[in-house]
């Protein structure tokens, strides 16, 4: 790019799109994290929802499966980290709003333990309903947005189910708040890598 | 009364840098060097008026021993870009019209 090439109107308006289109190709995630969780999630709901109706163990809390994945997740967030050049402007509230998540999460995992309420699963699919949402909506993300709408919908419809039914619903939440927009994410980051 | 444009941002590559830091909180010089396909010496040299002029702030230090250089817009800057953007605004509709 020459240094000091002098524009017309157009040219810098037309300038001015194109390096903001280039910015927020940079922005394109590579769903990592909402595939890892949202795949690990559905398969724990649907692993217990299988052992209570179909009468077999697997002879360890399936759950645990989510304390191992934050291995992968802790390794790969710091990667991206040092690969990365350049910081969003919501980067620091999406920060916020994700471990506000992942506190939660472990506070209610604490308060089950401690309680055993009956509807844990509700509270759970509740929690998962609001940073998906709100990603969604800060990033203009519509598959969030409606994954958000699904965790809460079937949060309330999970008071009207049993506990294996509630597992069902569950694995419903995770598929639409963040397998099936971790694919599209993952969609998009191989289709703008290989352009 | 047509406002006249800014001579500071009315240059290809310095007018290209202010844009990819509007979008962005702040960027590494390698990425601005990597979106503008400018060559390093160029990129210095413009970025250098920009600070000067106050538009952004550059930020040099050491990442894993190695140096890096980060820029961020000011208000100053995001003032006179959006200024910058409404002149060239008035420019087009006056030349539609």
């Amino acid at each position: 790019m020459p240094e000091e090439k002098k524009l017309s109107e157009k040219e810098s308006l037309e300038l001015i799109a194109s390096m903001i289109n280039k910015a927020k190709n940079s922005y394109i995630e590579s769903g990592f994290g909402p595939l890892l969780w949202g795949t690990l999630i559905t398969f724990c709901s649907l692993m217990t929802y299988a052992q209570i109706i179909f009468h077999f163990t697997i002879g360890f809390d399936i759950w645990l499966l989510s304390l191992l994945a934050l291995i992968p997740q802790i390794y790969f967030s710091w990667r991206a980290k040092q690969q990365k050049n350049f910081t969003r402007h919501d980067e620091t509230a999406m920060n916020y709003v994700w471990s506000t998540f992942v506190i939660c999460i472990f506070f209610l995992s604490f308060y089950n333990y401690k309680t055993q309420p009956e509807y844990s699963v509700a509270l759970y699919m509740m929690i998962y309903g609001v940073p998906t949402f709100i990603t969604g909506g800060i990033r203009k993300f519509l598959p969030m947005i409606i994954g958000g709408v699904i965790c809460w919908v079937c949060s309330i419809a999970s008071f009207y189910t049993g506990f294996a039914n509630g597992m069902l619903l569950m694995a419903i939440s995770a598929a639409s708040a963040w397998l099936i927009p971790g694919i599209i994410l993952r969609k998009r980051y191989l289709k703008l890598k290989n352009v | 009364m047509f406002k006249e444009l800014d001579p500071i941002l009315h240059s290809q590559l310095r007018l290209a840098v202010m844009s990819l830091l509007i979008a962005v909180k702040e960027a590494e010089f390698t990425y601005i060097k990597e979106k503008t396909n400018a060559t390093a010496g160029n990129l210095s040299v413009q970025v250098q008026k920009l600070k000067e002029a106050g538009y952004i702030e550059v930020v040099k230090q050491f990442k894993d021993n190695y140096p890096q250089t980060t820029c961020k817009i000011t208000p100053v800057g995001v003032e006179a870009f959006e200024a910058y953007v409404q002149a060239l605004q008035q420019y087009l509709h006056a030349g539609k019209g």
